[in-house]
């Protein structure tokens, strides 16, 4: 396969609850015009776009058609692709395949969410129809009413048997969530482009938030986000030539099993907290890109956490550090920016999360801090020569996984 | 600039019409008109499924060896839930838990009742609680409760 190269990063110019100043279309313009402002590319260049956002949330049901103008590829190949929250990733790692096969040598991959213009619950009850099917057939009251209409809670009350199996594991406490939430409110107050910013944050102030459901509070979860995001990937030989400074694709790898939750119509084994792909397809991404430890050989990660638990157990998934060390690795001020693992120095998607967007910003966000480009002071202090991007979605059983260098990949 | 319309509406669930009742599904269905649970069991890897897929997700064959499964088990992982789908506070917390049956290795999903939230602990006994009149639906289970 050829080596392939990140030359650029477009993002809309905020992330935010709200904007109604643009539509869907006209947002991703944003993302795609500072793209090629970044880069001085045209649209020209590119020969082949991947497109990635999630299925249902907008009720729109072919955005990659709907703004074609917008993401300039009149004439040209198209592929959209939605997995659920890795979409962002996924879209990635289409656009790598094209770039890698010898396909194509430019490629385009862009993301958006517009929440503000949909429901975020309405597309997750979207997800489970057949259960929720199940259980009204049933005269199961699925708002959490009687019965055993356990699914209550949409996203965080599934999310919640995650938390509690993870803490259990790891012998955590719900304060360390509180600690890893804190963190990175504190990481986006620094970053241009993050959504929930506190600069101020403790672990003691988010602890102050409600509970939702146990052990998952108000301040451990994502905000919905509007947003898009633009990245531009090249072989070898275009990279060289086309930028100054490139983030290497050294491996990609995804893995699903069985869905988590939503147990009713067939039974499943899986812990919500055992993550088996994101084992698996870390060890596929090491073995590609020749990691020998991932326990010091990542100079920054970038985890999808739309809940706060998420990064310290994805963190020991990822074989980062060893289960029930993650959270001490925090108590220790080592995820922090200028720690010795710094984690979602972006602020991660607990803080910003436009869906679609939000596995592909955990690669752009590496490879920004690979070419030095990180805004606003969120760059980390040291040299940054190589970088893991995880993401997480599908119907909470399916993980990507993306490994960055400084450097293209050797052999 | 206008402000965001609504627009009223409704998405009629009726408009999708799955087939749910896999026979995996339905044998348990049946099952609990007496107030026991069937599942299936791979006669390859001996894995138990309650509601059983026909195939053994591990062994990628057919299953079809019908086995009684207990109606007791153990919490493998539970949350408390303060606020409802829509995000409207509950007037009271409500408990719900994945439980490992005996003999079974999948988890069933289902609120936990007759507990205080204070007590709840992952490997808690628990039972299921059947109702009185029971015609083979999702509905005859009422919740789980303390063994």
């Amino acid at each position: 396969m050829r080596n392939v190269g990140i030359i650029g990063v477009g993002y809309t110019p905020v992330f935010v609850s709200k904007r109604k100043d643009v539509s869907i279309p006209e947002m991703i313009s944003e993302a795609v015009d500072a793209a090629f402002d970044n880069t001085g590319l045209t649209p020209q260049d590119i020969d082949a776009i991947t497109f990635g956002n999630m299925h249902t949330f907008e009720g729109v049901n072919m955005p990659h058609l709907w703004g074609a103008e917008h993401i300039r590829s009149l004439g040209k190949p198209v592929m959209r692709i939605a997995t659920g929250g890795t979409t962002g990733m996924s879209a990635f790692q289409a656009g790598y395949y094209h770039v890698a096969s010898g396909l194509h040598d430019v490629v385009m991959i862009v993301t958006y969410e517009k929440h503000s213009e949909g429901d975020a619950q309405v597309g997750l009850m979207g997800i489970i129809t057949p259960e929720v099917m199940a259980m009204l057939a049933s005269g199961i009251d699925v708002t959490g009413g009687k019965g055993m209409g356990a699914i209550g809670g949409g996203s965080a009350g599934g999310i919640s048997y995650q938390a509690m199996s993870y803490l259990n594991h790891a012998g955590a406490g719900i304060e360390h969530i509180d600690g890893i939430a804190a963190m990175e409110r504190r990481n986006a107050a620094k970053n241009p482009y993050a959504h929930l910013k506190d600069p101020n944050a403790t672990a003691e102030t988010i602890a102050k938030t409600p509970l939702v459901s146990y052990p998952i509070r108000f301040g451990h979860i994502c905000p919905t986000t509007d947003g898009a995001t633009v990245c531009i990937i090249a072989s070898e030989e275009k990279a060289k030539e086309l930028a100054d400074k490139v983030a290497w694709v050294w491996a990609v790898s995804n893995c699903a099993s069985d869905a988590t939750t939503g147990n009713l119509i067939e039974g499943l084994i899986t812990d919500p907290a055992e993550q088996m792909p994101c084992i698996i397809a870390a060890r596929q991404a090491y073995e590609r890109a020749g990691i020998k430890d991932p326990k010091t050989e990542f100079d920054v990660i970038e985890i999808y956490n739309g809940f706060a638990h998420q990064t310290l157990m994805f963190l020991e998934k990822l074989g980062v550090c060893e289960v029930g060390e993650a959270h001490k690795l925090l108590e220790a001020g080592e995820l922090e920016r200028d720690g010795r693992f710094p984690t979602n120095a972006s602020g991660g998607v607990v803080s910003t999360n436009a869906i679609g967007t939000s596995a592909l910003n955990r690669v752009t966000e590496c490879a920004l801090q690979i070419m030095g480009k990180a805004e606003g002071g969120h760059q980390v202090d040291k040299d940054v020569h190589k970088a893991l991007a995880h993401g997480w979605g599908g119907l909470m059983q399916y993980v990507t996984v993306t490994i960055l260098g400084d450097e293209p990949r050797k052999g | 600039m206008e402000e965001t319309r609504e627009v009223q509406g409704a998405w009629e669930l009726s408009t999708f019409k799955f087939r749910i009742e896999g026979d995996g599904f339905q044998l348990m269905l049946n099952s609990m008109k007496d107030a026991k649970l069937k599942g299936l069991k791979c006669q390859e890897c001996g894995t138990v499924y309650c509601p059983a897929p026909f195939y053994c997700r591990k062994c990628h064959v057919f299953i079809d060896d019908e086995v009684e499964v207990s109606d007791h088990g153990e919490v493998m992982t539970y949350t408390i839930g303060y606020a409802d789908v829509r995000g409207e506070p509950l007037d009271e917390p409500r408990v719900s838990c994945m439980v490992k049956l005996d003999g079974c290795d999948t988890w069933f999903m289902g609120v936990l009742d007759e507990v205080e939230p204070d007590d709840v602990h992952i490997g808690m006994r628990v039972k299921l609680k059947w109702n009185e009149e029971r015609v083979g639906s999702l509905q005859d289970m009422e919740a789980f409760i303390p063994e």
